[in-house]
């Protein structure tokens, strides 16, 4: 294989910084798929480099014949990944300071920690990007099994924290005064870093879910925007019917954690973990199947469009206004923006609808924490670094920004009006900001089971034939349930269903 | 590959009859310093691999319990596997289609050329070749931009043909684009080796033939084809034998369209998704076993067959 400079892009990063970015969704759907590439070939070294106006610029790596050879930059740590890119840090002043290492892929994520290590100067935080999402993920798993080569510090999703938390591979943040934090976040984020009374993670980004609607659409059909799922239903079928080409909206399949989000949304969550060796898998209960029954009725009507979402195919329909919303999280619009164009100014933000009339349940989508690996030989450092970019304005007021554009579940930002009037070009003059901040207070904690990166590799698979028309959404679920019992047992678990 | 074929042919009983005992002492010793960084990296990342993957395969991690012995588990586990051989049955239907097409063209093309009926023969031979030199993943990357749904010159020239709407990543589409990608990478290189095979075939047989007032394609289809025979049966073989392994393009191509390619497409994306997603590495180590039995047993049959017509002795 030939070398591959770090100033060449995926594709997808090409449109815009903000495309490859922590609400993590996305990392796994599109930019997952360019990074699983770049995995394979040794292209991971064409990171985004958002952050190279103060970061310390990455040198080339060498060029990698193999998926698993080590192409380390020259200030890297020795580190078990396929392919680095230094994002920030790596030269600092002192050379006394302790010295952290950070894995993390949001762009422009290095201007925080360039401001960390100039205020800090006891510390040396090297940000280094080694994937978005599932590559990260594999490189330190497979530096766990080694023995070392992990990070101090990683961003990990909400939704993979458990995987870490079994295998005992991230540090109990307490003795470091995580707890002096928690009142900081919104409760349902602290709870999905935390067991019991310890703490695994500061938590950093996410993703609550509005409905996100073209206003100038549904004006056209005359529906005005649902407020339960009944009337939703009814809408969906009444737009496709007034207009066979178009769509209320788009009901990707194969995104496994944007439907999780709808099942919390609907109180039909199907795992139960808190730890240890016992899960509860229950894709096939009365809520489950419920759910699953209420969204077929309309797939098999046809009034639904069926292509994946947080894609090039979903952003050109919902700008050509073929589908009329997108059941979409806080930083969904951020992704949309750069393919928009005759749709611009349109775009409206409000609560999703609800399964009670009159209640109010949002839900989260995506969204990352930040734990401190067992293998560091600096927990204390690597500690207050994770609090101090997750748990301080003057982080936020870098991170909030493009590039990295993040979404807080860090409460002084949620109530700042300010945050709330951040608009964008897609709605105008209005602020779906205000939609989303409100959300993210109505959120109950999800419990994700210590095998999410398999679920998602399943997922695709058992879910393929409801994008395709081959299979109700019923059977995928009762096929899903089949395959995570049979894992889970197979991985030592005690399953309840 | 082909060194497998040799190696194997080594082994037998006849051939070793043959190579005798004096072997060693007839040629210089020396040679063997020759023979050493081969054999150094046949055994570091040959054998030594293959050992530990032999090794890894009696053992079982779990998440809840760490690793114990399991001896045959793993190997049970995948010959009960429906996952794994549906991957092996839609490889099999990959060869039986991809391989005749590719060498039917190859053929063609190596016959062009033989003939020298073409203007700047070499020049083409060059650029058919071309495609192989490619490594497997940009060509894929390549294919998976051209036929990408949305914006593919590919999906828009099929739109334009009168097919709008087509997914060229779609169930039913998915196994011909990818047998088109492979046919497109390897073509060439099957033609060069078809076209030397045809370069041996004796002037004085093609001569004799003209003389007798042959038609050109009873001179292609009973003198030539039939003198480069045995290339062809190696090619088939040795087509097989990679087809079995098919990875980088599906592996690929998953990437670009979520959904399309299950995570048990072919056995080798199936053993790749067990140990990384999956965090299974035993259980794919006996898959990756059970794969590499598959493919010896196809070599011997191969072997057997060959040794029967005389093709090698």
């Amino acid at each position: 294989m030939r070398p591959i400079t770090s100033q060449m892009r995926p594709i997808t990063s090409d449109k815009s910084p903000t495309s490859r970015r922590a609400g993590g969704r996305h990392a796994r759907l599109t930019l997952g798929g360019i990074a699983a590439v770049a995995a394979v070939t040794g292209l991971a070294a064409c990171s985004s480099g958002g952050s190279s106006t103060t970061a310390a610029s990455s040198s080339a790596p060498a060029a990698s014949s193999s998926a698993t050879s080590a192409s380390v930059s020259a200030s890297a740590s020795a580190s078990a990944s396929s392919s680095v890119t230094v994002e920030a840090g790596g030269s600092c002043s002192s050379s006394n300071a302790v010295k952290i290492t950070f894995w993390a892929w949001v762009p422009g994520l290095g201007r925080a920690v360039n401001e960390f290590n100039s205020t800090h100067p006891g510390i040396c935080v090297t940000q280094e990007d080694v994937g978005a999402g599932d590559p990260e993920y594999v490189a330190i798993t497979d530096a766990l099994k080694a023995g070392s080569g992990a990070p101090d510090v990683a961003e990990v999703e909400y939704d993979e924290l458990p995987s870490f938390e079994v295998t005992k591979s991230v540090d109990n943040l307490v003795p470091y005064g995580a707890n002096n934090y928690k009142s900081d976040f919104v409760p349902w984020a602290w709870s999905e870093v935390s067991q019991g009374s310890d703490v695994y993670a500061i938590p950093g980004d996410a993703g609550p879910m509005a409905f996100y609607y073209n206003s100038a659409l549904l004006a056209k059909y005359h529906i005005t925007p649902p407020t339960t799922w009944a009337q939703f239903a009814t809408d969906a079928a009444t737009l496709h019917s007034d207009d066979p080409s178009a769509y209320l909206t788009n009901f990707a399949a194969v995104d496994l954690q944007w439907i999780m989000s709808l099942m919390a949304q609907d109180n039909a969550w199907p795992f139960t973990y808190t730890g240890g060796s016992s899960v509860t898998i229950n894709w096939t209960g009365p809520a489950q199947l419920a759910f699953a029954a209420y969204w077929q009725k309309m797939l098999s009507a046809h009034e639904l469009n069926s292509t994946t979402d947080v894609s090039a195919t979903s952003f050109a329909d919902m700008d050509k206004s073929i589908d009329a919303s997108w059941l979409s999280s806080a930083w969904g619009p951020s992704y949309f923006l750069p393919d928009a164009k005759s749709s611009l100014g349109d775009w409206r933000a409000t609560a999703l609808p609800q399964w009670t009339a009159g209640a109010d349940v949002a839900a989260n989508w995506g969204g990352s924490s930040y734990p401190v690996f067992a293998q560091s030989k600096h927990p204390a450092q690597a500690a207050e670094f994770a609090e101090w970019l997750n748990a301080t304005t003057t982080s936020w007021n870098i991170t909030k920004t493009a590039p990295s554009l993040l979404f807080p579940t860090y409460v002084p930002l949620l109530n700042d009006p300010s945050y709330k009037d951040l608009g964008n070009a897609l709605s105008g003059t209005s602020d779906p900001n205000v939609a989303f901040t409100a959300a993210a207070s109505h959120i109950s904690s999800d419990e994700w089971p210590p095998f999410m990166t398999e679920a998602l590799n399943e997922a695709s698979t058992v879910f393929a034939g409801v994008q395709n028309g081959k299979e109700t959404l019923q059977a995928a679920f009762t096929n899903f349930q089949n395959v995570l019992v049979s894992y889970a047992k197979a991985q030592g678990f005690t399953v309840n269903t | 590959m082909a060194d497998t074929l040799t190696r194997a042919a080594r082994s037998h009983p006849a051939a070793r009859g043959r190579l005798g005992a004096s072997w060693v002492q007839r040629r210089d010793r020396r040679g063997v310093w020759f023979v050493v960084p081969f054999l150094l990296g046949f055994l570091l990342f040959m054998l030594v691999p293959l050992g530990y993957a032999v090794y890894t395969s009696l053992y079982t991690y779990r998440i809840i319990g760490g690793t114990s012995f399991t001896g045959a588990a793993n190997y049970t586990q995948t010959l009960q596997s429906g996952e794994f051989w549906s991957g092996v049955i839609r490889v099999i239907i990959f060869a039986a289609i991809q391989i005749p097409v590719m060498l039917a063209i190859a053929f063609f093309f190596a016959t062009v050329f033989d003939l020298g009926v073409a203007k700047f023969g070499t020049t083409f031979r060059t650029i058919f070749f071309i495609p192989f030199a490619v490594p497997a993943v940009v060509a894929a990357v390549m294919w998976s931009f051209l036929l990408e749904p949305q914006f593919g010159p590919f999906t828009r020239l099929a739109g334009a043909l009168g097919f709008s709407g087509t997914n060229f990543f779609s169930p039913s589409l998915l196994l011909p684009i990818i047998i088109v990608i492979v046919i497109w990478e390897w073509t060439g290189y099957n033609m060069m080796i078809l076209y030397t095979a045809l370069k041996s075939v004796p002037r004085d047989v093609v001569e004799a033939a003209i003389l007798d007032d042959t038609p050109l394609w009873k001179i292609i289809v009973r003198i030539k084809l039939p003198m480069v025979r045995s290339a062809i049966v190696m090619l088939i073989f040795l087509n097989t034998i990679g087809a079995l392994q098919l990875f980088t393009e599906p592996q690929i191509l998953a990437s670009f369209y979520q959904g399309a390619v299950s995570l048990n497409y072919t056995p080798s994306v199936y053993i790749f998704n067990t140990a990384i997603a999956g965090d299974q590495t035993n259980l794919a180590a006996a898959m990756a076993v059970i794969l590499a039995l598959v493919i010896v047993a196809i070599s011997a049959v191969s072997l057997v067959f060959r040794l029967r017509r005389g093709e090698i002795r």
